[in-house]
């Protein structure tokens, strides 16, 4: 199996300031359909009829390849997801396909400069198909597999579809498949997402992902507005933990966990530090019926309360107009004064669909801060952990070696 | 901060901007609601714009109308004896008519580019003229073309009438040349709208739109959520622009983009257009002697579309 360890082609960095060197981010919704239940899943539409035929994926890659002029970044992240994009894989191998093929015949500026992305709940990864397709693609290819931690943790929420009793937790069945994955793709991280009722877990879910061989963890808090009182206290006193695992283990060396980051929990400037945080609008997402949206959390089983934002579609193209709010959207003007004049507000994110499902009105404008208190609980611990590393490091005189070798994480936040 | 209160008198009451009437049988607004909106105002310390239909209205209207000091926009299909603001849709209407009154003449598009050179005669006799393009949000760029040798051509006129010592106020011109600063509808801001169901609305625009977009109500007052969303100040595109004769219109922003605070590049693209044909004008008056000296020349500017250069904002 050695020789299937991914390396996947360097991503070249986008020079355009407004596009902050990211690649274009495009999704296939190709299911909304996914074996599990998570309780914690934000696709509150998950059906299983909504799937993606061909013709609408054909489509959908004409207009844009055929547009090269509205896609100017230098590379391309082709999306798949769900519901659990493996359901689908016939369709994602007849897409990856034409799109490798067109991209050649159109001599297309991202031919050779682009990354099919799946984020999967890992239960297909080991199929006879799904494996067929990772060996085909393996140099332009990234898979993560979310896996929350200890069983425990991952089975409160992350239980199989139906009406059985007791739950069903899927661990077992991702868990088998980890080692697979991380040959093929060694450097892969997975995503973690924590709810209210994931809190107790946190420190030994983290130690946990480390121990099956996973470097990186990202790790964040929902943005939905389902905090208990004292979840805050709680979340800090398990990074704490978390913290004293790391440096007291010697985890800092070869793991990363996005919780602690040297860049969160300062003040922002309002003029010079008041980009967008969230990429809506820069992404392109294509449902089954094939319409366009601004990021995949604008579709309609993403959405609570809201109309779905639909931006164009395959037949009519983009509409220009719908994407200028995403576009010219700046930290200041959606934050309500507390953020404006927050002493710790960086690394305090939002998600733009969360914030347009959450709003008074039906807007992208109003942030949702729900994760407030959260965020603030992090970053006192996250104070904590860099005080106690640091010095440690610097008792043992290898501070400066650290700095040049440290782990990154590459923080996924929605 | 609100300053006036429109005031639509009748579900018929006349648009006087892009917005289309779409209620075609006549419902007053009940008395007691008329009563109830003026003593809002008054408690409120706003200034009230009244906005009549075709048909005339019973006496005990116009007595409960005059307890207050107000403005009249009023039809002139109608009776508009009196009336501060005349609209109308028809460019067939008898100009000597409008002698002396401001005028806001609402057209499509496809009729303001066939009959634009009859302005002449509107110009001539109003006191402002006011026109509202209705349908701006749907300009193609070949339109853009157009509008602009329209504006050229307008332009021509309206520097003739000052060498002939006149003063026209045409808001497409002349507005811009005498702005500081933006200057805009404002509705949701500055201005809020009561109508004949006895609620309140952003603008007239938003009661005819079908769905209940109400603000708030007579008996429980104003409730405008995420309200800064329609000042200058929050809107990223708009605050950087100085095209300040652009009507701004938060309708129209929203039907475009969704969004109240962000234009179409429809709207971006003819207030520009228009701003850039005042800067021609001024240009040319001053050739000819001095012209509103305190003013500051109308910069050139490289794009028609602010959003064309917000990469360098953030």
């Amino acid at each position: 199996m050695k020789n299937n360890q991914i390396k996947p082609n360097k991503i070249r960095e986008n020079a355009s300031p407004w596009q902050g060197g990211i690649a274009k981010s495009i999704t296939f919704i190709v299911t909304k359909d996914c074996q599990l239940a998570c309780k914690y899943c934000y696709l509150v539409g998950k059906n299983e009829k909504e799937r993606m035929k061909w013709p609408v994926a054909k489509a959908a890659i004409d207009y844009i390849l055929s547009h090269e002029e509205m896609f100017p970044e230098a590379s391309v992240t082709w999306d798949f997801i769900g519901g659990e994009p493996f359901l689908e894989i016939d369709l994602i191998d007849q897409i990856c396909d034409y799109l490798k093929t067109e991209m050649f015949r159109l001599n297309h500026h991202w031919f050779n400069s682009y990354r099919f992305s799946f984020s999967t709940n890992g239960i297909n990864y080991h199929t006879d198909k799904v494996q067929a397709f990772i060996k085909k693609n393996i140099t332009h290819l990234s898979i993560g597999i979310t896996i929350d931690g200890t069983r425990a943790k991952h089975d409160l929420n992350r239980i199989w579809k139906g009406d059985a009793q007791p739950e069903r937790g899927s661990y077992d069945d991702v868990v088998r498949n980890i080692p697979l994955w991380l040959e093929q793709f060694p450097n892969a991280g997975t995503k973690v997402t924590i709810s209210s009722a994931d809190i107790p877990y946190i420190c030994e879910s983290v130690l946990h992902l480390y121990s099956l061989g996973i470097h990186e963890v990202n790790i964040n808090c929902v943005f939905e507005d389902v905090w208990q009182e004292g979840d805050d206290k709680r979340f800090e006193d398990q990074l704490m933990q978390l913290a004293d695992a790391i440096i007291d283990g010697g985890y800092y060396a070869n793991y990363a966990c996005s919780f602690f980051s040297e860049y969160i929990g300062k003040p922002l400037d309002p003029v010079n530090e008041n980009q967008n945080w969230c990429g809506a609008g820069k992404m392109l997402s294509i449902d089954a019926a094939g319409n366009f949206y601004p990021c995949t959390r604008f579709a309609a089983y993403s959405l609570r309360e809201k109309r779905p934002i639909i931006i164009g579609n395959v037949r009519d193209g983009i509409d220009k107009n719908k994407l200028r709010p995403f576009l010219t959207l700046d930290r200041m003007t959606q934050s309500p004064d507390k953020c404006k004049t927050c002493e710790v507000a960086s690394g305090c994110a939002w998600c733009q669909g969360e914030n347009y499902d959450a709003a008074a009105t039906p807007t992208i404008y109003q942030r949702a801060t729900a994760i407030c208190l959260m965020h603030k609980a992090r970053v006192r611990a996250n104070n904590y952990y860099w005080n106690k590393l640091y010095r440690k490091l610097e008792l043992e005189g290898s501070r400066e070696d650290f700095e040049k070798n440290k782990p990154q994480v590459k923080p996924i936040d929605c | 901060m609100l300053q006036y209160l429109v005031i639509l008198l009748d579900d018929t009451s006349a648009s006087f901007c892009h917005y289309h009437v779409t209620k075609s049988t006549p419902r007053l607004m009940p008395l007691d609601t008329l009563k109830r909106g003026i003593r809002f105002g008054m408690i409120e310390n706003l200034m009230i714009q009244f906005i009549y239909p075709n048909h005339a209205l019973p006496q005990e209207y116009l007595e409960v109308i005059d307890t207050i000091d107000h403005s009249d926009i009023k039809p002139l299909a109608g009776d508009n004896a009196d009336a501060d603001i005349i609209v109308t849709d028809n460019w067939e209407s008898d100009v000597s008519k409008l002698r002396d009154a401001v005028v806001v003449l609402r057209t499509c598009w496809a009729q303001f580019r066939e009959h634009y050179s009859q302005l002449n005669n509107w110009l001539a006799v109003a006191k402002r003229l006011n026109v509202v393009v209705t349908d701006v949000e749907r300009l193609n760029d070949d339109d853009r073309e157009q509008y602009k040798a329209i504006l050229e051509t307008l332009s021509k006129e309206v520097e003739k009438l000052y060498v002939e010592g006149k003063s026209p106020q045409f808001n497409l011109l002349t507005d811009r040349m005498v702005l500081t600063e933006m200057n805009n509808c404002n509705a949701g801001d500055t201005t809020i709208t009561l109508a004949p169901d006895g609620k309140f609305y952003i603008c007239p625009a938003f009661y005819y739109d079908g769905e209940n977009q109400s603000v708030g109500d007579l008996d429980n007052g104003l409730d405008i959520k995420n309200r800064q969303l329609y000042s200058l100040d929050h809107a990223p595109i708009c605050r950087k622009c100085d095209a300040w004769q652009c009507r701004r219109c938060v309708w129209l922003n929203r039907k475009t983009t969704l969004e109240v605070n962000t234009p179409g590049h429809e709207q971006c693209v003819a207030a520009h257009l228009e701003r850039n044909a005042s800067r021609d004008l001024m240009l040319s008056l001053r050739s000819r002697g001095t012209f509103l000296p305190d003013k500051e020349e109308i910069k050139e500017l490289t794009y028609l579309d602010p959003f064309e250069i917000a990469t360098q904002w953030n």
